[in-house]
């Protein structure tokens, strides 16, 4: 089988700022890849360089074997602030793309997108505008909005972090529904357990570099690695320390 | 002292369809061009947004009387002679393009760039962009704003009495002028302008409650 998604040598660089220093893999279809790392190790570059969105100062970015561009319909993205459209329905935030890229018919548009809705779980709340919904609701949105347009990898920019705690949860349940269904994704998160549960595959940042990836059994319990070590540390006694 | 108060009133009515009128040609037209100038100053490179931005500064930067003077007056020698009407309305209208554009260039700044990436990402092209998401964000978050100046343009009219144009305070200073009621007839005027402001105000707040019911539907 071959990689849906594949990284080779990317870099990023702001000024004279390496963001990301040459980036290598390779994402079979149907794979969960989990990326965590320090703030500032370039979790989030690294999506949006794939996205198209930061532009790249050397590599390259394939899906199926081809470069692709921002709106090609071959990548979707999630962000941490859901950036609903507030003037539109949920609904129709999730339709508009379907009917101005895709041309679809207004009725069949509204179907497909009231079907993308179920499927995060917000069929009755179609009509609600975003300032009626909650975090997580808006989150779910987002998600169904990128959904219907099917893909063929989808990313995830820390999709719970804007949350309240007790919002996490249906997010990261539409989440891991998603990868249970075999979609191709990359997740970026602090969530570590959830990370641990979801991803094949975790793949550690830090200052630009892919430090080490391996399952979540070698990275989050076997990694001898000292950078990979000494973050897991803090991430644990902060949790810790909430936890009493 | 009842006789000025009476003439007051009738000055008023003559007046006021005056002003009204001029109030609301330059708003849709000072609203019209502040639109184009504040969406060319956002979305042009920087030769032709330079001087768009030096004009505003102009207007912004120097009285409007003084901008009422040197139309009316000084217009003149350089073959610009208008009816005190026809420059009234012209002032006016260039004045409120001035801070429109501001408004509308501060709103579409105020778009938050996420939910442009997102149009973009999911396949809108820049026009749809910004026909679809930046102008209906934007025009939600300049309303209060746009309201507000137009409270202040219907105050600004006054001063085109100035240039003798035969509006609300022109009509009324002109029965204190005379009766010798100053302080009577500037207290009519006053209060008519209040009254026209609150209405502004409290029509614009009433679309506000309208669009926010709209959107926390």
């Amino acid at each position: 089988m071959s990689p849906i998604l594949q990284l080779r040598g990317l870099q990023r660089r702001v000024g004279s700022t390496e963001i990301l220093r040459g980036i290598d893999l390779d994402v079979m279809p149907g794979e969960v890849i989990g990326v965590i790392g320090p703030s500032g190790s370039g979790k989030s570059s690294l999506l949006r360089c794939i996205a198209g969105l930061d532009e790249i100062a050397g590599g390259s970015v394939q899906v199926e074997g081809r470069a692709t561009q921002p709106g090609d319909g071959a990548i979707g993205m999630v962000f941490q602030q859901f950036n609903l459209w507030p003037h539109l329905s949920a609904r129709d935030n999730v339709s508009l793309a379907l009917r101005l890229v895709r041309k679809m018919p207004a009725a069949a548009a509204a179907e497909k997108a009231e079907a993308a809705l179920a499927q995060v779980g917000l069929g009755a709340l179609a009509a609600r505008k975003p300032a009626a919904l909650s975090g997580g609701q808006q989150q779910r949105v987002a998600i169904a909005r990128s959904l219907a347009m099917e893909p063929r990898v989808l990313l995830f920019d820390e999709p719970t972090a804007a949350l309240d705690p007790e919002l996490t949860t249906e997010v990261l349940d539409v989440i891991r529904n998603l990868a249970a269904s075999g979609t191709t994704m990359l997740v970026v998160s602090h969530e570590m357990g959830f990370v641990a549960g979801l991803a094949h595959r975790v793949v550690f940042l830090d200052h630009g570099q892919m430090v080490q990836t391996g399952t979540p059994q070698v990275i989050f319990s076997e990694a001898a690695e000292p950078r990979i070590r000494s973050f897991l540390q803090t991430y644990l006694s902060r949790v810790a320390w909430v936890q009493g | 002292m009842m006789q000025a108060l009476q003439d007051s009133l009738v000055a008023t009515a003559q007046g006021l369809p005056v002003t009204l009128a001029i109030w609301i040609a330059a708003v849709l037209l000072g609203m019209a061009g502040g639109f184009v100038v504040g969406a060319l100053r956002f979305f042009s490179p920087w030769p032709l947004a330079l001087p768009l931005s030096v004009a505003v500064e102009a207007v912004r930067g120097t009285p409007f009387l003084v901008q009422c003077f040197l139309l009316y007056f000084g217009g003149p020698f350089i073959g610009i002679d208008l009816a005190p009407l026809t420059a009234g309305l012209l002032a006016l209208s260039v004045y409120g393009a001035a801070y429109f554009s501001e408004v509308f260039r501060a709103g579409f700044m105020a778009v938050p760039p996420g939910q442009l990436e997102v149009a973009r990402m999911l396949g809108l092209s820049r026009f749809q962009a910004v026909l679809r998401i930046m102008l209906p964000v934007m025009a939600l978050g300049v309303l209060p704003s746009l309201a507000n100046l137009c409270v202040i343009l219907i105050k600004e009219t006054a001063v085109l009495s100035i240039i003798t144009v035969p509006e609300l305070t022109f009509r009324v200073q002109g029965v204190g002028t005379a009766t010798f009621a100053f302080a009577e007839t500037m207290l009519v005027l006053a209060l008519v302008y209040w009254a026209l402001a609150e209405l502004t105000a409290w029509g614009a707040r009433a679309a506000e409650r309208r669009i926010e019911r709209a959107l926390a539907a």
